[in-house]
């Protein structure tokens, strides 16, 4: 590449960015006039680069002293950013790759700053204070642009990728060490503290906020929330944490502080089995005679390990911890979680992979695998087997406590394996230790009468017997099937032993749910009972093979197609287990069994109940009123290409082939955007256009009405489809023989001619085709288009079958409805499967070719 | 339209030296009436909405703008990306955008290469496992509830991650290679190749054409869902672009209150650069559309290409 200058411009103008005042923090002064006069209105990044927080006016206002600024995160960005330029401007090899690697760290810096700082100025405790730009976001943009130079560089100048073993293993290693050192920072996600507790100092810097947002509060009349949430925060600073009860009802309020106290240590441990792994993969990578595989396989150990952590921290709950983390801890001016360690984590992610990829490209041939070829399937048998050994002596059962109707998850309770097996119940489980966990179980366990806190301790005790028992056999199973593989004894026992393991796994599983006293929550399994399932099988199955050099082919395609398998059972299969829901009076939040079944009742409620037929005829109505419509006018496409294809001038007919897909690109929530500013009642242009013509007297409400509205929502549909429906005719009018049209020239066909007896039946098959397919999704019309048009003017004629489902259900917010909703969700896929296969049949039968 | 060059379209008009009929000037004069007025009609809603948002708000709330702009000003433009929860929504889309693309080409990629494979144990019950699920869909309530179940609720990764295999793409994928030549791939597995090997190296680099039109597929669809965060995002977290168009479109008084908040004083005094809610409204349909409006040209001949291969299938 020539242009070896651009990353440095882009470098250039990012630090530019952060100097001028336009990336800027800027500190409002809505608290107080006399309080606003001491500061200045808005901070340059650059200042912050050198001063941190210190760089806001602190003394004025001490609240902002807690807002954490990683200052060295700004100047460490700006810094190798501008290295990474200059570094790319070396014309040696590997110094682009360098550059990129540095521009990436840049970018991964700057925006986590960016991140942080608009996180902080979005927290309660200052958006009364200050707001961050737009602009704070644009050195991270121009960093993201100097990767992509430097990317085409690299692929472009390929010399770059040419380098020597040595220089691969070494880059490795040293990614590896980034990324080891990337998890070894502090990482503030795990270091929460246990208790609320503010420091004295803390606690004044909080109070003198609260003061502050008093005075705010006494100006502003619409702060009323802030208000009942400042409650709270007085009450969390005596160390209170009854006093967040009342709000727990609120869906988003309470469940951050109480996950972060539960589970810190899994992500702890998997992060730092993640550096480990990584550092072992730097000594692997530099050790010759050692096949490169082993460092492979330890980074991307390392991976998966940091990915799980990253996820698991991100998704625990039913929802983004880290979200709902940062979100409690800044309300309670604690608030120094911070993207970062999520960043990190990436960051993390992103040098190992880069790390795995070079020691990839290391392949000089004299490096040798330490294990002879024949073995190798073996000690994968043996690695799985010890891996779901350990897994089993992993926290293997969780205890819900679950409130009824919330559906949240108050406090958890994990029982792992080992110490099930030597009988130990542990603590929390007799008695919780959180304050809203124990008022739970109390609550619950008399609630039941027969069932005294002591009655439950017994049930408990039991269960862990249970559990340690079933552990402590699967265990010995596991172990005597790892024995046999090693001393390669009986290949059939064997496999026999590790799966009975992998069957008395599930068993005891299933054996400590249904005994679960169902007044106390429920019992769930973890990764960690699961995981030593699918694992023994696994081992079961390379125990298998292990005298084998290599897995037959067969079954290696077999194993690579597996993940897929799984992710198509996740999300289309296992959804069907739903359509039970059907047959029973669904109630939410309560476990299937339960549930009170009910049989047809739903099936039969919508012929026998009068309101649900009304509606469902209604609505029936609608979806064919409107998908009738689009079939009628399903020819509309075939004309257009077939008059498109008429127009002699090249350019037009491009430029009107690329205007008319144009609205097929766009959401039906823009369209909607584009009805409403054209169709407004006064100030639209049709209301403009027909009162000029004399059409119409006054204006009308052309959106908000339900007269015509199938003819309308046909318009709409035509508009956007119409065009790109074309593009299938066009595609079928260019496979039309040529010489078909040149004999019907020389026989003197004129324009007319040639399309009726040519290009029309040439069409005709992919019409049939189109049709045979739109007849068959007649029901599912979608429901994009209806939900951005209706309003409540015009409800009753636009809902289709799949709106009104979404309307009785989630948007209703109620779940009474959801088992009736399934069931008319059954008979529209049993109507819709059975449509196609008749349409397919008729397809067959009239041309002999399936549409399927 | 760029077709094979050795077959080139039909073209009916007569040659040009002979002279045209009454009729086929008449007919010509429709024809090119009526498709410059069609193009128009897709066109005018985007050019419509956009003068709407640079010409001045009070004129536009009388009614005034409906063919030009008047007294252009772009304050619209600088207020929107100061409403709360903008740039968070950006971030959002351009992310779900990205990965969900990535994540899903490359799935149906390697997926499609595999169900390839004839050797492999079971091949016809898992191609036809993963196929089926075209056809039936388990309903709106299990969807969710499913969803739900496996912790996707509130969550970020609901956007990507469930994208992993997309039968159809997986069909078009696998046609291709089908017509690849197979001595390419023979001649790299002599050499020692492995599976994954002969992917990265040879099918992937001549499959990139069909891999374009699936990434534009994929983009278009994950940039204007959404549906799937209404649903989905009951605590309002990764809300997305078009989501808040969406919610905007609903409660387009208080948006207006809103940004009228964040505006300094000296705004709120100038009538003409004045937020209102349908300014904001529009402005942010606009900066949905943008995007879609670049990159849209470089990437047309994908969609051609694409729902060739599709119509081939079909």
């Amino acid at each position: 590449m020539k242009k070896r200058w651009l990353p440095l411009v882009t470098a250039i103008l990012a630090i530019a960015m952060l100097l001028t005042p336009l990336a800027k923090l800027e500190v409002h002064s809505q608290i107080a006039p006399e309080i606003a006069s001491q500061f200045p209105a808005t901070i340059s990044l650059g200042s912050v680069m050198l001063r941190g927080a210190g760089a806001l006016p602190v003394n004025a206002v001490p609240a902002l002293a807690v807002a954490d600024f990683g200052q060295w995160m700004l100047a460490a960005g700006v810094a190798v950013l501008l290295a990474s330029a200059a570094v790319s401007l070396i014309r040696k090899r590997g110094m682009l790759l360098l550059g990129l690697a540095g521009s990436a760290l840049a970018a991964g810096l700057l925006g986590s700053f960016a991140i942080q700082a608009a996180n902080v100025s979005n927290s309660l405790l200052f958006t009364l204070l200050m707001e961050t730009q737009v602009w704070i976001y644009l050195p991270v943009v121009l960093a993201a642009a100097q990767i992509i130079i430097l990317l085409v560089a690299v692929i472009k100048e390929k010399d770059c990728v040419d380098l020597s073993d040595k220089t691969w293993r070494l880059a490795g290693g040293v990614l590896a060490i980034v990324a080891a050192l990337c998890l070894l920072l502090p990482s503030h996600v795990v270091s929460v503290p246990e208790t609320i507790t503010a420091s004295p100092a803390d606690a004044a810097v909080i109070n003198r906020s609260l003061t502050l947002l008093d005075e705010a509060l006494g100006r502003e009349a619409n702060l009323q929330t802030i208000g009942t949430e400042k409650a709270v925060f007085a009450d969390v600073l005596t160390g209170d944490l009854a006093a967040l009860e009342p709000f727990s009802a609120d869906a988003t309020n309470i469940k951050g502080i109480f996950v972060i106290k539960t589970v810190t240590t899994a992500p702890n441990m998997l992060l730092l089995a993640g550096a480990v792994l990584l550092v072992l993969a730097l000594i692997l990578a530099f050790i010759p005679r050692v096949d490169r595989w082993f460092a492979v396989c330890c980074q991307v150990l390392a991976l998966v390990l940091v990915a799980a952590s990253v996820l698991g921290v991100m998704s625990i709950g039913d929802g983004d911890m880290f979200a709902s983390a940062t979100r409690q801890l800044n309300k309670l001016g604690l608030g120094t979680i911070t993207f970062a360690p999520m960043l990190m984590a990436l960051i993390t992610l992103a040098s190992a992979a880069c790390g795995v990829m070079s020691i990839l490209t290391a392949n000089e041939p004299y490096f040798v695998n330490p294990i002879p070829e024949k073995q190798r399937l073996r000690v994968v048998a043996i690695a799985l087997t010890a891996v779901s050994i350990g897994l089993m002596l992993a926290p293997g059962v969780t205890f819900s406590f679950t409130k009824p109707g919330m559906n949240k998850v108050q406090s958890t309770v994990s029982l792992s394996g080992a110490q099930a097996m030597i009988f130990s119940t542990p603590e929390d489980m007799l008695s919780p230790k959180s304050t809203q966990g124990k008022a739970l179980y109390s609550e619950k366990a008399s609630k039941n009468g027969n069932l005294t806190d002591a009655g439950v301790a017994d049930i408990m005790s039991g269960l862990t017997g249970i559990y340690g028992i079933a552990s402590w056999v699967s265990v010995a199973v596991a172990a005597a099937g790892l024995v046999m593989i090693i001393l390669r004894k009986n290949k059939k026992a064997t496999i026999a032993l590790l799966l009975s393991a992998a069957v008395l796994r599930g068993l005891t599983w299933l054996i400590v749910t249904l005994q679960m006293p169902k007044v106390m929550g429920s019992a769930g399994g973890t990764f960690f009972l699961f995981g030593s399932i699918p694992t023994l099988i696994f081992a079961a199955f390379f125990a298998w093979f292990a005298d084998h050099e290599e897995l037959p082919k067969k079954y290696k395609l077999f194993l690579m197609m597996l993940p897929f398998l799984v992710a198509v059972f996740l999300f289309s299969y296992l959804p069907l287990y739903g359509w039970s829901y059907a047959f029973f009076n669904y109630q939410f939040g309560k476990p299937m069994s339960e549930q009170e079944f009910v049989g047809l009742k739903w099936f039969t409620e919508l012929i026998t109940n009068a309101g649900h037929r009304d509606n469902i005829v209604r609505v029936m109505k609608n979806t064919f009123g409107m998908s009738g419509l689009n079939l009628i006018t399903s020819w509309m496409p075939m004309a257009f290409a077939i008059f498109l294809n008429e127009i002699g001038n090249a350019r037009f007919k491009k430029f009107v082939q690329i205007f008319t897909t144009l609205p097929n690109f766009i959401s039906w929530a823009l369209v909607f955007s584009f009805a409403m500013a054209m169709f407004a009642m006064d100030t639209g242009i049709y209301s403009k256009f027909m009162l000029g013509i004399g059409a119409i007297d006054q204006p009308v409400a052309w959106l908000n009405s339900g007269e015509h509205i199938w003819l309308k929502m046909w318009g709409w549909s035509t508009w956007k489809g119409l065009g790109w429906g074309a593009i299938m005719y066009l595609a079928a009018i260019s496979g039309i023989d040529q010489e078909l049209y040149e004999a019907a020239q020389v026989d003197g066909a004129g324009r007319w001619a040639k399309i009726r007896y040519i290009t029309l039946p040439g069409l005709l098959p992919t019409f049939f085709v189109l049709l045979m397919l739109s007849i068959s999704n007649i029901l599912n019309n979608g429901m994009d288009q209806y939900l951005a048009f209706q309003n409540s003017m015009n409800k009753n004629t636009i809902e289709v079958l799949d709106l009104y489902v979404y309307n009785i259900t989630i948007a209703s917010g109620g779940t009474t409805l959801y088992s009736f909703a399934t069931a008319i969700g059954i008979l529209k896929t049993v109507v819709s499967v059975t449509l196609l296969f008749s349409a397919n049949f008729v397809s067959k039968k009239l041309r002999g070719e399936s549409i399927m | 339209m760029k077709t094979a060059k050795n077959n080139k379209p039909h073209d009916t008009n007569r040659p040009r030296h002979l002279k045209l009929s009454k009729g086929d000037i008449a007919f010509n004069i429709v024809n090119y009436t009526v498709f410059l007025l069609l193009t128009l009609a897709c066109l005018f809603p985007f050019y419509y909405l956009f003068i709407n948002t640079i010409s001045s708000n009070e004129l536009v709330r009388l009614g005034r703008i409906q063919l030009i702009p008047k007294e252009i000003h772009l304050e619209n433009y600088v207020q929107v990306f100061k409403i709360s929860g903008i740039m968070d929504a950006l971030f959002v889309s351009v992310a779900r955008t990205v990965l969900g693309t990535l994540w899903t080409v490359a799935g149906c990629a390697f997926l499609g290469y595999l169900v390839t494979k004839q050797e492999m144990w079971l091949r016809k019950v898992w191609y036809r496992l993963i196929i089926v699920t075209m056809y039936f869909s388990a309903g709106l309530i299990p969807w969710y509830m499913n969803l739900r179940n496996l912790g996707f609720l509130d969550n970020f990764w609901v956007y990507v991650i469930p994208g992993l295999v997309s039968p159809y793409n997986v069909i078009l994928v696998k046609t291709f290679i089908e017509g690849l030549p197979p001595s390419l791939e023979e001649s790299a597995t002599l050499d020692g190749a492995g599976y994954t090997r002969v992917f990265t190296s040879v099918i992937l680099p001549l499959i990139t054409p069909i891999l374009a039109t699936l990434c534009i597929f994929s983009a278009v669809g994950q940039w204007n869902s959404f549906t799937d965060t209404m649903m989905l995002m009951p605590s309002g977290k990764n809300y997305t672009l078009q989501f808040l168009l969406y919610k905007y479109q609903r409660e387009a008084q208080s948006l207006a209150a809103l940004v009228r908040n964040t505006q300094d004083t000296n705004a709120l005094a100038n009538v003409a650069t004045k937020q209102t809610s349908l300014s904001v409204q529009m402005t942010v349909a606009m900066v949905v559309t943008f995007p879609i409006l670049c990159v849209y040209p470089f990437f047309q001949r994908f969609f051609v290409k694409g729902i060739m291969i599709g119509a081939v299938k079909g």
